[in-house]
């Protein structure tokens, strides 16, 4: 596809509604290589290809390196007869042409590109001029990817903020400030989307309204996951971008996540994981951004949390502590030009015995055994003075378990 | 010719009386059972037949016919042996029919003339009101905690024969002092630190709350709940006699007493079936674990593993302290008035503080929704258990021992009952303004959870009734619930599904 079929993509809509009203009506359609595959733009065969059963990122490489969606669509289908090295793919793999037959037929390019259209998805492979230049000369580029938004984005300084999806209130926090200090200074903070960290990250960024953020997930990008997460990937494809390597309507699946995280790191100028265990994605996500020279930080977290084992390992193995933003705006090269206001905390300060409360709840989460214990109160004045602290907005209880709460927690 | 006998069978945990009518007459040889027996009844034909002959007396060779009146109840169980063995050799003329004047047989014969113990002899000695009672000797103990009237032991049919033959006088058996109740094993001083689960114990016990304990594998919460029972003072006559009632029909092993006098602990394993957990069966329609626990605590650790329609069963006895098993033909009204304590982890892979769940958002749902709302709901007290500390755990001071706390236990029963009647878990909203009056703090806390949304309308009932028994437990004098009451109330009701965070934009 070129820049120059681009309008013309747009101009097929209304030949596809007609080719489908032709479909219906006759049958046409139901024929392989029928009419209404005819005005279909090349993108449309793309989108069929990217989803078909047993597609690798390498295959669908080959498949496009043809220069023609539409023929490598119709060598796939078994419809023309492959030379080559496409030969030798298919030969290699038994059963790998039937299935691919098989595919052509339930993947119709009439369905994939209605689907495109519906989710308002674009389609761009790599000799596009919007195709991210960052993956150009990436180890492991993408053959295809799958746009919601502005892919023009990526083109402003960028940052990446991941880590786990069960993250401590402290790390949450972290995540949403650093999102929202980075993007008062019109940065483009890069995430997955997940649950815990990821989204943290967003909504911070999100919250500051002052630059546009770009997320990378793991299945369609129409597919909202985690469910709750809804809202979020609607504003992040609004006011940003959303890009994955899968066709509209790929469900979650374990496997895609550590192959989205090489194509987040690949997006990023500095990487900071902000909570990860021991062997999370926030590690393997950091593992391919160091294949890719780009810098890894990491936010140091207290030895006694399981979600920090694996940041702190990072440290150790060399990573930079990120403590501040303006050590991330530091390494971007950006120091000092961070003007931004504080935020004002509201919450009335804590004299006495409370505030050392909330300093040890600071340190890791307590429960209400180990503080009445530590401070020699009795269980109703333990449980008077928490309720308290919680009601000001001080400590936040999950479980049982009392954490303390920055004034950061509304975006958390 | 004719001889009518006193006996009784077991029908769930009461006995009904029954009378043996047996008729020795003319005809071709032959033993008729008739008033709907069961199969174990019908056996007892050929126990009867031998023991009768093992114990010297000729088995009439003519046509005998047994009816077990009133004949429309199905009747089951091996006790109506002895009966029907006595109303032979009255009907056969072996023994004087006056002899058996004023008096209920309950026992099963073996083959050789021996005379064994039946399951359910309390209850079943129970309905047979006045009468003396001759039940085997390995039923003593129970058969005096019930019965009204005098109790005759017996070892063989031999034996009995020769007294109601006039030959000799009652036999009498050297049943030995009971021993001592044994020492309390469980005891709260083995429980170290943890002072928010330990006094959680204490309230639940104070006020019959029924409690659900949440935490980690290897928190405590089996050792905590075993405590509970060590807590609750004796059980008064009237409930000492039910549960000895149900303890016998259910063929438990009772104390060597006789009486159960503490209060009972059951604590049926995850996989236990519906019948097995709420009572039923075969016709005599056996109590099961919630009747057992009846005046006791009834424990189900792992609560999340219980088949979900076993749990919704407890639903119906929680509520109204009886459970009613009803079968195509009958139905039984058993006792189950217990207190619920129950133990799950937080989570799939157990949890611990934020940031160490392993768990993904799915399987935590999937947990979430083991435990239905409405029994959920139930538990007043859902009381986050951690590990206790290391320093506790190894060289911390032994806690209060359970002698300590139950006196505060007993003393705030009391209080209680002397104020309203029952336990402040029975409170009824209505009587809660009124019993249970909040201070201005108090109901400004509440109000504020109930806006937040962390507290809903039954929640805020159960909340107060909680309130109270702090309050009880806390200064005996005092009328008014305090703000601190109630926050140590909510801290013991959590819940426990991870904040779900909206996903909302700000």
């Amino acid at each position: 596809m070129t820049a120059a079929e681009l309008p013309e993509a747009a101009a097929h809509d209304d030949a596809l509604d007609e080719a489908k009203f032709v479909g219906r009506t006759s049958d046409a359609g139901v024929s392989a290589g029928g009419a209404s595959e005819g005005g279909l733009p090349p993108a449309a065969f793309v989108a069929a290809l990217a989803g078909f059963d047993r597609m690798t990122v390498r295959r669908l490489h080959s498949l496009l390196a043809i220069g023609d969606p539409r023929l490598a669509f119709a060598l796939a289908a078994g419809r023309e007869r492959p030379v080559g090295p496409l030969a030798s793919m298919l030969a290699r793999d038994v059963g790998l042409a039937a299935r691919w037959r098989e595919q052509s037929r339930v993947r119709s390019p009439v369905r994939c590109w209605q689907q495109c259209l519906d989710a308002g998805v674009d389609v761009i492979v790599a000799d596009d001029p919007r195709f991210p230049p960052q993956l150009l000369n990436d180890p492991a580029p993408p053959a295809a990817l799958f746009v919601r938004g502005d892919p023009g984005v990526l083109d402003a300084r960028r940052v990446g903020i991941v880590g786990t999806r069960n993250a401590t209130q402290r790390g949450l926090e972290t995540a949403a400030r650093f999102g929202h200090e980075l993007a008062q200074q019109g940065v483009v903070v890069v995430s997955g989307l997940a649950r815990g960290i990821d989204g943290a990250a967003h909504r911070g960024a999100l919250a500051a309204d002052a630059a546009p953020v770009a997320a990378v997930v793991g299945n369609g990008p129409d597919v909202p996951y985690p469910r709750e997460h809804a809202a979020l990937w609607h504003e992040v494809a609004c006011r940003g971008v959303l890009l994955s390597e899968w066709p509209p309507g790929t469900p979650p699946a374990r496997f895609r996540f550590p192959m989205r995280n090489r194509i987040l790191a690949a997006l990023c100028e500095v990487l900071v994981v902000v909570e990860s265990r021991d062997k999370g994605g926030g590690l393997i996500t950091a593992r391919e951004a160091l294949d890719r020279n780009v810098q890894v930080m990491a936010v140091p977290g207290s030895l006694q949390t399981l979600a920090a084992s694996g940041t702190n390992r990072l440290l150790r193995d060399g990573a930079a502590p990120a403590t501040d933003t303006d050590e991330i705006l530091a390494a971007l090269g950006l120091d000092g030009r961070r003007a931004g206001r504080a935020r004002f905390d509201p919450r009335p300060l804590p004299r006495g015995r409370d505030a050392l409360i909330i300093d040890r709840c600071a340190a890791r989460a307590r429960s209400i055994d180990e503080i009445v214990n530590d401070f020699g109160l009795s269980l109703a004045d333990g449980a008077m003075t928490l309720a308290r602290l919680e009601q000001q907005g001080w400590l936040r209880e999950t479980g049982g378990w009392f954490e303390t709460v920055g004034h950061w927690d509304d975006l958390a | 010719m004719f001889a009518s006998i006193s006996s009784a069978v077991l029908f769930g945990a009461e006995g009904n009386r029954v009378t043996v009518e047996v008729h020795v007459g003319k005809g071709l040889p032959a033993f008729h059972l008739v008033g709907l027996p069961d199969e174990s009844i019908r056996e007892s034909r050929d126990r009867v037949r031998a023991a009768v002959s093992t114990s010297d007396f000729e088995w009439p060779d003519t046509k005998i016919t047994v009816n077990l009146a009133p004949s429309p109840h199905r009747k089951t169980g091996s006790g109506l042996d002895l009966a029907i063995a006595v109303g032979v050799l009255v009907a056969a003329g072996d023994l004087p029919t006056n002899s058996v004047a004023g008096l209920g047989f309950i026992g099963e014969v073996g083959l050789d003339g021996s005379v064994r113990a039946v399951p359910g002899v309390a209850p079943m000695v129970g309905a047979l009101g006045d009468a003396d009672v001759v039940v085997p000797v390995d039923n003593a103990r129970e058969a005096r905690v019930a019965a009204s009237g005098r109790v005759r032991l017996v070892s063989t049919l031999r034996e009995l024969a020769s007294v109601l033959l006039g030959d000799s006088p009652w036999p009498e058996f050297a049943l030995g002092e009971p021993d001592d109740p044994p020492a309390l094993i469980a005891d709260l001083a083995d429980v170290r630190g943890q002072p928010l689960a330990r006094h959680a114990v204490e309230i639940a016990a104070a006020g019959g709350h029924h409690t659900l304990f949440v935490g980690p594998p290897g928190s405590g919460k089996t050792m905590l709940a075993a405590r509970l029972p060590g807590l609750l003072p004796d059980l008064d006559r009237a409930g000492a006699l039910e549960s000895t009632m149900v303890h016998s029909a259910a063929g438990e092993l009772l104390p060597p007493g006789g009486l159960v006098t503490r209060p009972p602990f059951r604590a049926p394993h995850h996989t236990s079936s519906m019948v097995a957990l709420v009572g039923g069966g075969s016709h005599s329609l056996r109590p099961g674990e919630i009747s057992l626990a009846h005046r006791g605590v009834l424990f189900l650790d792992e609560i999340g593993e219980f088949a979900p329609a076993v749990l919704d069963g407890l639903r119906q006895p929680l509520e109204e302290g009886v459970i009613r098993v009803a079968r195509a033909n009958s139905h039984a009204v058993l006792p189950a008035d217990f207190m619920l304590a129950a133990a799950m982890n937080p989570c799939p892979c157990g949890g611990g503080p934020p940031g160490e769940c392993r768990c993904d958002g799915a399987a935590l749902r999937r947990y979430a929704r083991r435990l239905s709302g409405p029994l959920l709901d139930r538990f007043d007290l859902r009381v986050p258990v951690h590990r206790p500390a290391v320093d506790d755990l190894v060289s911390g001071e032994p806690g209060e021992p359970t002698v300590a706390v139950a006196e505060r236990v007993r003393a705030a029963r009391a209080l209680a009952l002397d104020r309203q009647g029952v336990l402040n878990a029975r409170l009824v909203p209505r009587a809660l303004d009124e019993l249970a009056p909040l201070d201005s703090a108090a109901s400004a806390e509440l109000r504020r959870r109930i806006e937040l949304d962390q507290l809903s309308g039954r929640g805020y009932h159960r909340v107060r009734r909680v309130a109270r028994t702090i309050a009880d437990l806390a200064d005996a004098g005092r009328s008014t619930i305090s703000a601190d009451d109630v926050a140590l109330a909510l801290q013991m009701r959590k819940t426990f599904t991870r904040r779900a965070r909206s996903s909302h934009v700000a």
